[in-house]
C-alpha cells in the first residue's frame, strides 16, 4: 500500500517537472537560435493605391495554379462609405503575413510547414504535410487552405516556387496597375520596401499575438473608425 | 450561422471524439492502476470493473488513433506523424505519448493478467511464461510510468487545443485541466458500466471506491468550468465575446446548461449522494449514472471544440 501511494507520489513529481522542463525548452527553443537570415522579405498593401480591381488575385491563381475554390489571396471589401457621388470602399488584403514568429510552424507535427531560414519566407512542405489541419487552425489570420488537388496545406508562399525561382517579382505585385503592392527585403536600408515603409505610417494586424507579421498596410483614407 | 458549420471551424466532431477516447483510455487505466493497489491487489483481474477498464484503454485509444488517421486529408501518410516530430508542437509531443503509453498499457496488463494467462498457457510456450515473468519484475516501476503516462495523456487532450492562439476561448489555460479531469471521470464512468455489464457486483467494493473519488471530481470539475468561463469574461475582448457566444442562447447554449450542466454534472452528483445514503447499489443506479456522466463528457468535448472555434482572436 504505501510502496504504491510512494511511487504515485514520485510519478506526480516526476510528470510535473517533465511538463515544466518541456514548456520551458519549447520556449527557449522559439526564441532565437535561428540562422542569421541572409534577407528577409516583406510586404506593402498600399490600401490608399488599391482599387479593388482583383488583379492581383487572378494574376496569383494563374502563377501558382490555384485550384477553383479556394485561394491563396483575397481582397477584402468594405463600403461603400459616405454618400454619392463621394463614396468609397475599403479595400483589405488577406493573405499570408509571413510572420516572423509563426504560429503555424510551431504546431506542424511534421516540420512541413517551415520557415526558410534565409529568406524568412513560410512555406509548406507539400510531401511531408499529412494534412491534420493543425496549422490551418493555428494560423490567427485564417488563411490556410487544404489544396484540393494536393491533399496538403496550402498558402501565399510569396510566389517562392514560381516567379521568385526565377528571379523575378511575385505575381501579385507585377499584376497590381496601381502599384499598390511593394514586396522586397526589410533588411536592406536601400530597398524599394523599407523607403515606403518609411515614407507613409503603416500598421499590422493582430500584433497583439507576437506573431510579428511581415504584411505591412499603408491604412485607406476612407472606411470607418471603430473603436 | 449554423452550430455545425462556420467559416473558422477548422476540426470537427471527429477530434472531439479522439479526444474523448484518449481521456476515457487514460481514465479507466488509471482506476484499473488505483483498484488493484489499493483494493484488489493480486485478484485484480477476477474483478469485472477491472476487466472492463483493461478492455476499455487498449481499444479506446485505438479507436481515438484510428478516428485521428482517417480525419488527415493523406490518411496514408500516417507514418509521417511517427517519423518526423517537432518538439514545439503539441500534436507531435502528443503522438510520441501515446506511443509510450500504448506499450506501458501493454505491459501493465501483463502484470495484471499474469496469472490467468500463464494458466491458459499451461506450459505449452515457455518463451511466454519468461517474458511474463521478465515483465511482472518490473511492475512497480511499469505502474508509476504508466500513471504519468495516462495523467500526460488526460491533459494532452486539452494542451492540444489550448496552443491555438487563433481562438481566444481555447486558448486558456484552465482547459487541459478540465480537460484531463473530465478524462478521468469519463474513464471512471466507462469502468463503472463495463463493469457491471461484465456482472461486477453493483454494490461491491469497487463500486464504493470508485464512487467516493467519482464526487469530489465532479466538484472540481464544476469549479473548473466555472473558472474557466469566469475567467474568460473578466479578460474581457474577444475572450469575452466567445464566452457569451458559447454558453448564451442558441443551440450550443442549450447543449452547455441541459446536457452538461443537469446530465452531465448534476444528476450523476445528485445520484452518487443518493447512492451513498441508501444502503444498497442496483445495477440501474450504477449504469444510468455512469451513462449520464459518458454523455456530459461527450458534450463537453462537443460543446468546447465547436464552441471554441466560434470567435476568432
Ligand atoms: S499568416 Fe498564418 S500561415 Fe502565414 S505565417 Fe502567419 S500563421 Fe503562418
Ligand atoms: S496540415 Fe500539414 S502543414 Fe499543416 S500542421 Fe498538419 S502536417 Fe503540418
Ligand atoms: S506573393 Fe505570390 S503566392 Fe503570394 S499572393 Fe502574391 S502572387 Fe499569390
Amino acid at each position: 500500500m504505501s510502496n504504491s501511494r510512494r511511487l504515485f507520489l514520485k510519478g506526480a513529481c516526476a510528470a510535473a517537472v517533465g511538463a515544466s522542463g518541456f514548456t520551458i525548452a519549447t520556449a527557449k527553443g522559439t526564441a532565437g537560435s535561428d540562422v542569421e537570415p541572409v534577407c528577409n522579405y516583406a510586404l506593402v498593401h498600399d490600401e490608399t493605391k488599391c482599387i479593388g480591381c482583383d488583379a492581383c488575385s487572378i494574376a496569383c491563381r494563374e502563377v501558382n495554379q490555384v485550384p477553383e475554390g479556394v485561394s491563396r489571396l483575397e481582397i477584402e471589401r468594405e463600403g461603400p462609405f459616405g454618400e454619392y457621388p463621394n463614396q468609397h470602399f475599403r479595400f483589405t488584403r488577406k493573405s499570408c503575413q509571413h510572420c516572423d514568429d509563426t504560429p503555424c510552424v510551431k504546431v506542424c507535427p511534421t516540420g512541413a510547414a517551415y520557415k526558410d531560414p534565409k529568406t524568412g519566407i513560410v512555406s509548406v512542405d507539400e510531401w511531408k504535410c499529412v494534412g491534420c489541419q493543425y496549422c490551418i487552425a493555428a494560423c490567427p489570420y485564417q488563411i490556410r487552405f487544404i489544396n484540393p488537388v494536393t491533399k496538403a496545406a496550402d498558402k501565399c508562399d510569396f510566389c517562392k516556387e514560381t516567379r521568385l525561382k526565377e528571379g523575378q517579382l511575385p505575381a501579385c505585385v507585377t499584376a497590381c496597375p496601381t502599384k499598390a503592392l511593394t514586396f522586397g527585403d526589410i533588411t536592406d536600408p536601400q530597398s524599394q520596401v523599407v523607403q515606403v515603409l518609411k515614407s507613409a505610417p503603416s500598421y499590422r494586424t493582430k500584433t497583439d499575438l507576437g506573431t510579428r507579421p511581415k504584411l505591412f498596410r499603408i491604412a485607406s483614407q476612407s472606411g470607418e473608425i471603430k473603436l | 450561422m449554423s452550430p455545425f458549420h462556420f467559416d473558422s471551424l477548422t476540426w470537427p466532431w471527429p477530434i472531439a471524439i479522439y479526444l474523448f477516447l484518449a481521456g476515457i483510455s487514460a481514465g479507466a487505466i488509471c482506476f484499473a492502476v488505483l483498484l488493484k493497489h489499493f483494493k484488489l491487489g493480486r485478484d485484480a483481474y477476477k474483478s469485472g470493473f477491472v476487466q472492463a477498464a483493461c478492455l476499455i484503454a487498449p481499444l479506446a485509444v485505438f479507436a481515438g488513433l484510428g478516428i485521428l488517421v482517417i480525419d488527415l486529408t493523406k490518411p496514408f501518410d500516417f507514418w509521417k506523424i511517427l517519423v518526423f516530430y517537432n518538439p514545439t508542437s503539441v500534436m507531435s509531443v502528443g503522438v510520441a505519448v501515446l506511443m509510450v503509453y500504448q506499450v506501458a498499457l501493454f505491459a501493465w496488463l501483463a502484470c495484471v493478467f499474469k496469472e490467468p494467462a500463464l494458466s491458459w498457457c499451461n506450459g505449452r510456450w515457455p518463451v511466454v511464461e519468461k517474458l511474463f515473468s521478465a515483465i511482472a519484475k518490473h511492475e512497480a516501476s511499469i505502474t508509476g510510468f504508466l500513471v504519468i503516462l495516462a495523467l500526460s495523456l488526460g491533459a494532452y487532450t486539452g494542451f492540444l487545443l489550448s496552443a491555438l492562439t487563433t481562438y481566444p476561448m481555447l486558448n486558456n489555460p484552465v482547459l487541459p485541466l478540465l480537460f484531463l479531469v473530465s478524462g478521468l471521470s469519463s474513464g471512471a464512468a466507462g469502468t463503472l458500466l463495463g463493469g457491471v455489464l461484465l456482472k461486477g457486483n453493483p454494490d461491491g467494493k469497487e463500486v464504493h471506491f470508485i464512487h467516493n473519488i467519482e464526487i469530489p471530481m465532479i466538484l472540481v470539475e464544476i469549479v473548473l468550468i466555472f473558472t474557466f468561463f469566469t475567467g474568460l469574461i473578466l479578460t474581457g475582448g474577444q475572450s469575452q465575446v466567445a464566452a457569451f457566444a458559447a454558453i448564451g442562447e442558441g443551440f450550443w447554449g442549450w447543449i452547455f446548461w441541459a446536457g452538461i450542466v443537469v446530465v452531465g454534472l448534476s444528476m450523476p452528483l445528485a445520484f452518487n449522494l443518493f447512492m451513498k445514503a441508501s444502503s444498497k447499489r442496483k445495477f440501474s443506479y450504477v449504469a444510468i449514472t455512469a451513462s449520464c456522466s459518458l454523455i456530459g463528457v461527450l458534450l463537453l468535448r462537443n460543446f468546447i471544440l465547436y464552441t471554441g472555434q466560434m470567435t476568432v482572436a
